[in-house]
């Protein structure tokens, strides 16, 4: 049951890449066994020297080309054969390359506790292949008092969020697999230190409104090497459901209206021996956006998966 | 859902106030000394007619059908406005400070395109309403609107018509009746001056400003203050003194302020003949001149000669006193505490913010509701904490530019800072200045808050230490040159009749 590893895989995706799309839920197609845990530790660096500045792509020699490195550590659990839950938590470093003109001191420290469950609703074996459909809800907040109105070195939005998804996915025997998702991320309140802001006009007090979006997702992939080896290809976007663009040369601040689209790729090897272990690697681009720095990641990461209550591997 | 919806905050666009009592009308007020003017009766106006006359008892039955007729959205800009718009109108003037104080960016080939009040379109927009743009703007409008309130309160009490609820019951007041007399009305002096100020001061905005001037002009009718008649005069004071304080304006040397380049480095030469150090940009692109270096030769209001207030010779650049500072400021990057992190942020007032002048202006709004100010009162203690700001932001910037002294990023190698450093020179901190003058004409307006007042203007001071983008003799010695800058505007305002 080795391939049950990479249930927890998108769930690093979303969090590392970006802080723009920090706490997304687990997307992907299969669930543990009961009584299972995984566990995931993953690194990933992600950069960016261009970003839309409303529609317009730009660079800014005030930050020059920004780095933003994650260290996330995640586990999930298998409470039911049809229910998985998942809690994960990212610590996370911005800086500037040198030279920039600004001079601006990143920010390191932990973001976001996330908390996620994710329910199969249903199951068909076909003739040739297998259709699932899946629901998630995740839960994240802040844990560390990380100034949100620090962009772009802020390490997240710092206000919860909670997201529902929604999953399909199509096996077919050959090993090759489709799979969708849509969700829509409500996203609460950011506390800035200071009590003025302008948002298309005054705002006279600490609290921001961070725009809630919908994303959606769509995944092809397939499995090589008897099941040992599975690569993806992938395709996601977020759209806010309201917010103000980032100003002529200015920063950005939580209350902006942020879309974007991403290509990807990734891939999972689970070992024959130990068993257990598995290695994760992706790559993703922002290719167009609103509002968003022009992200490229890389990431690379390891799992470990063994019967906590049924020892059985 | 239920999740959502009770977790929907509301989220203050203004500084939330009703109609109020005032703590008195100042029935003398129109005998007080005026900043631009001499006298209250130098712009005049048509005597009103008398209650009686049947020109009067059409407007009132023309306000009645009106306010008879009045819709939800009339009502809601009848409370909008109040019976103190003065705080209305400043708030107006903050967020176009705000809208505006975005620095132009660089071109495609790295050069740099200064906004242009001839061509306020640009790109780059006009203006850029940075902390030196934003004490003037604030200056003028309070000024030119404290001038006109002291003219429409002469006028009050020499004619003494009453309000149109006064003379007809069957008329509701909007507001807290204040028994004020209501020719010529005070609001509709606020709306126009205010409106033709700042219409000068941000011209993109004329239509806004034009649509806000009408509503507020239509809610004094509705409200029951005010027939045509005492706004047609009103206007006519808001209009004229507008006049004036532009012509003022337009001669007060602002406009060679955004020296060129040639000046700017003649400057900065002259330093370093001097002193033996130089300020420079260390932006990418580098910006060519600092911002406004000829600001310190803007016409002060109180203060006659601006080197009188010019800050003493800062420490050399690897003496000790200025490597006890590299100490300080290497600790404060270091160890960003909370506190500190937030000091820094609470006073930031940077880009795209109302700035520094803007914050005190959003601090002093409140005290003044505190303490019932009438709308008179509200107005002259803008007047004067604004004078004193922009004065203290004139000396700031001689002080900046004769000693041409350079920023913390520019000294101590790798330094990184919380904050964004500005495009002038370090040495006095604007911030610190600002924030003393304000703070000192506060505590003379209220002696009570003062310990509270002052206690804030060392923190603005030190929040620019904990950024990392001031020395700390820059907070502490702009400190002290903002109280000493404000006592000019002090012995003006000691003077004006106000306090006797």
């Amino acid at each position: 049951m080795k391939n049950y590893l990479r249930t927890l895989i998108l769930l690093l995706g979303g969090l590392g890449l970006s802080n723009m799309t920090v706490g997304q839920t687990p997307t992907d197609g299969l669930m543990m066994p009961k009584g299972d845990i995984c566990f995931l530790l993953n690194f990933d660096y992600g950069q960016f020297d261009h970003y839309w500045e409303g529609e317009t792509l730009r660079k800014n020699g005030t930050i020059a080309k920004v780095q933003r490195k994650t260290a996330l550590v995640m586990a999930a659990y298998g409470i039911t054969k049809r229910l998985d839950a998942y809690v994960g938590l990212p610590y996370i470093s911005t800086n500037s390359t040198t030279p920039n003109g600004g001079k601006f001191a990143g920010a390191k420290g932990i973001q976001d506790l996330t908390l996620a469950l994710k329910y199969e609703a249903f199951r068909h074996k076909g003739e040739k292949g297998e259709l699932t459909a899946f629901g998630s809800v995740t839960f994240s907040a802040p844990v560390s008092n990380y100034l949100s109105d620090y962009q772009p070195y802020s390490l997240g939005i710092g206000a919860p969020q909670l997201a529902w998804r929604g999953l399909v996915e199509y096996e077919w025997d050959n090993g090759f697999y489709l799979r969708g998702n849509g969700g829509y991320i409500w996203k609460g309140y950011t506390q800035a230190e200071r009590e003025y802001y302008y948002n298309e006009g005054s705002y006279y007090t600490s609290w921001m409104d961070v725009p809630s979006a919908w994303t959606y997702e769509a995944v092809i992939g397939k499995w090589f090497m008897n099941k040992s080896l599975r690569v993806e290809l992938n395709y996601n976007s977020s759209k806010s459901t309201s917010g103000d663009d980032i100003r002529a040369y200015n920063a950005p601040q939580p209350t902006n209206k942020v879309d974007m689209n991403r290509v990807g790729a990734f891939a999972q090897y689970f070992f024959k021996k130990p068993k257990g272990l598995g290695l994760v690697a992706s790559y993703s681009k922002v290719i167009n956006g609103r509002n968003a720095p022009e992200m490229s990641s890389i990431s690379v990461g390891i799992t470990y998966q063994f019967g906590l209550f049924h020892p059985k591997n | 859902m239920a999740m959502m919806t009770s977790c929907n905050m509301d989220l203050e666009t203004e500084l939330e106030y009703e109609s109020y009592e005032f703590s008195g009308i100042d029935e003398n007020a129109g005998s007080w000394k005026p900043i631009l003017i001499s006298n209250g009766n130098d712009i005049t106006i048509d005597e009103p007619t008398s209650i009686s006359s049947a020109e009067y008892l059409s407007e009132l039955s023309e306000v009645k059908s009106m306010i008879s007729a009045m819709s939800s959205d009339q009502r809601k800009q009848v409370n909008l406005w109040t019976n103190n718009s003065v705080i209305r109108w400043n708030e107006v003037a903050l967020g176009l400070i705000a809208k505006y104080n975005l620095i132009p960016g660089p071109n495609v080939d790295e050069s740099y395109t200064l906004p242009n009040p001839a061509n306020p379109e640009g790109p780059p927009v006009f203006p850029f309403a940075h902390p030196p743009y934003a004490s003037r703007a604030l200056a003028y409008l309070s000024v030119a609107q404290y001038d006109g309130m002291i003219s429409a309160w002469h006028y009050k009490f020499m004619y003494d018509r009453p309000s149109p609820y006064m003379v007809d019951p069957e008329i509701p007041y909007a507001y807290v009746p204040n028994n004020l007399p209501s020719y010529p009305s005070e609001g509709a002096v606020l709306a126009t001056v205010s409106r033709k100020i700042l219409t000068a001061m941000f011209p993109l905005e004329a239509e806004y400003l034009l649509q806000l001037e009408k509503d507020h002009l239509e809610s004094l009718l509705l409200a029951g203050e005010n027939v045509p008649s005492d706004l047609d005069a009103g206007k006519k004071i808001g209009e004229e003194i507008a006049s004036i304080a532009l012509a003022r304006a337009s001669n007060d040397g602002m406009k060679y302020a955004q020296a060129p380049k040639a000046v700017s480095d003649s400057l900065r030469a002259a330093a370093f003949d001097r002193f033996g150090w130089q300020w420079e940009n260390l932006e990418s692109p580098v910006r060519p001149v600092g911002l406004t270096p000829l600001f310190g030769k803007v016409k002060m209001w109180s203060v006659p000669n601006v080197e009188d207030t010019r800050a003493p010779v800062p420490p050399t650049p690897g003496s000790e006193a200025f490597q006890k500072d590299v100490k300080i400021l290497e600790d404060y990057a270091d160890n960003v505490t909370h506190e500190r992190r937030r000091i820094a942020n609470f006073w930031q007032d940077g880009l795209g913010t109302y700035t520094p002048p803007g914050h005190w202006n959003d601090i002093a709004g409140e005290y003044f509701l505190k303490y019932k100010l009438n709308s008179i009162r509200t107005a002259r203690a803008f007047a004067y904490m604004n004078m004193a700001i922009m004065d203290g932001g004139i000396s700031c910037w001689d002080t900046k530019y004769y000693y041409y002294y350079p920023r913390p990023i520019q000294m101590i190698k790798g330094f990184e800072t919380i904050a964004g450093t500005p495009n002038f020179p370090s040495y006095t901190s604007g911030h610190s200045v600002f924030s003393a003058a304000a703070a000192e004409v506060l505590t003379y307006l209220f002696p009570q808050e003062g310990s509270v007042f002052q206690k804030w203007a060392e923190e603005a001071a030190m929040s620019r230490v904990y950024g990392g983008i001031h020395w700390t003799f820059d907070a502490t010695v702009g400190t002290t040159q903002g109280r000493d800058v404000a006592q000019y505007t002090i012995e003006v305002a000691k003077t004006d009749g106000a306090d006797n």
